[in-house]
């Protein structure tokens, strides 16, 4: 009878992968999507807290888009992406945590299922000046049921009008929380993806909560 | 469109015909070896989508053998891929190559600067023959309050 140690066997050479390493050698992927109009900082945001240089899945737009989405108009922004951008932090010895930035706009809807789907939450960044920006993005989460936090971002450490005027604006309702932040600062981004998990954990507890009934809440 | 123009005209470049067409096509379309200068230094080079339409990369197939691959999913290669690696069409080689550190499905397209519907369907396949093995994100993580715990814990970390 051969009794060769079965671990030394198939650590090796083995070809039933997804069985036997799958579990213990990849980290388990989690993601938070970070969306928000042209501009608004997104690429800024997951590039000051990720561990790897941001990557792109597409291009950079080229000027002449550039134009059609006004950036132009907007001081010194230069370049924007037109798919989407990412980043990861090692979160412990198994979890990584992806952020995936994403336009905002309608017409870019059909990429936004792909990247809610199984999302912790959602970071939505606006910028107080034109917050006519991030109304997809808003709806969106609103509609599938994504928990999500409204961060707008301080432009050069200013942020153009108060919290209050940028909630009744927005119309987004009283328990969506809203948050003003530096997409240059790492802690304020940290504190800020904090608080879409402190969202994700207050969905939770709601769930548990409605669990034994008929799902209570939602669209 | 422009796809009048390509039947007429072979490619001048023929790095854009793939591999994956039929046999019956001509000579000249035929593949040759990828002539690609960022293949050697994927992280310095600009980020360019690519302009080959991506149904020829995937053999004509629309959709991944699994549609809901994540984005975010991790591959790794396996010794079986690092071992039939010279056979795999050289998208597929390119991936076999990358994953030998685990990466994401989308750090895949972005480092090989694959369309990312493109490396959802080879990446696919190349789990389907095992020469790929992946850990896909659990589907009630929403829910799943420790992870999300670990994830906080794992921020406030971060100074």
């Amino acid at each position: 009878v051969d009794s060769k140690p079965f671990a030394d066997d198939w650590s090796i050479d083995d070809e039933r992968p997804a069985a036997s390493d799958g579990g213990t050698r990849l980290p388990l992927p989690v993601k938070i999507v970070i969306a928000g109009g042209f501009g608004v900082g997104k690429t800024t945001a997951v590039s000051v807290i990720s561990e790897t240089p941001v990557l792109t899945t597409e291009a950079a737009m080229t000027e002449m888009a550039a134009d059609i989405d006004r950036s132009a108009q907007l001081p010194t922004k230069t370049t924007t992406t037109v798919a989407l951008d990412f980043g990861c932090i090692t979160v412990d010895e198994e979890i990584k945590l992806y952020l995936f930035g994403t336009p905002g706009q309608d017409r870019f809807g059909f990429m936004w299922r792909d990247l809610t789907e199984g999302a912790l939450g959602a970071l939505v960044i606006v910028d107080t000046r034109r917050l006519d920006d991030c109304y997809p993005a808003v709806d969106y989460f609103e509609h599938h049921d994504i928990p999500f936090v409204v961060a707008a971002n301080r432009f050069d450490g200013v942020l153009e009008h108060d919290l209050d005027d940028v909630r009744w604006a927005l119309a987004v309702s009283d328990d969506i929380p809203l948050i003003d932040f530096d997409a240059r600062e790492r802690a304020s981004v940290r504190d800020a993806l904090l608080a879409v998990l402190q969202c994700s954990l207050d969905r939770v507890d709601d769930h548990r909560a409605d669990s034994p009934s008929v799902p209570a809440t939602g669209g | 469109m422009s796809r009048g123009d390509r039947d007429r005209n072979p490619p001048d470049d023929p790095s854009l015909v793939r591999p994956y067409l039929p046999a019956g096509v001509r000579p000249e379309y035929r593949a040759a070896p990828p002539r690609r200068e960022h293949r050697k230094d994927p992280d310095t080079r600009p980020y360019e989508a690519s302009g080959l339409r991506p149904y020829l990369q995937t053999g004509g197939r629309v959709r991944p053998l699994d549609i809901n691959l994540e984005i975010e999913a991790q591959v790794m290669t396996t010794p079986a891929g690092r071992a039939d690696a010279n056979r795999l069409a050289f998208e597929q080689r390119d991936i076999v190559a990358l994953c030998e550190q685990a990466s994401a499905i989308a750090e895949i397209a972005a480092r090989l600067g694959l369309h990312i519907g493109v490396t959802r369907v080879l990446a696919s396949d190349l789990i389907a023959m095992g020469y790929l093995t992946v850990r896909r994100p659990g589907t009630g993580h929403r829910h799943d309050a420790r992870i999300i715990e670990r994830v906080v814990r794992g921020l406030q970390a971060i100074r």
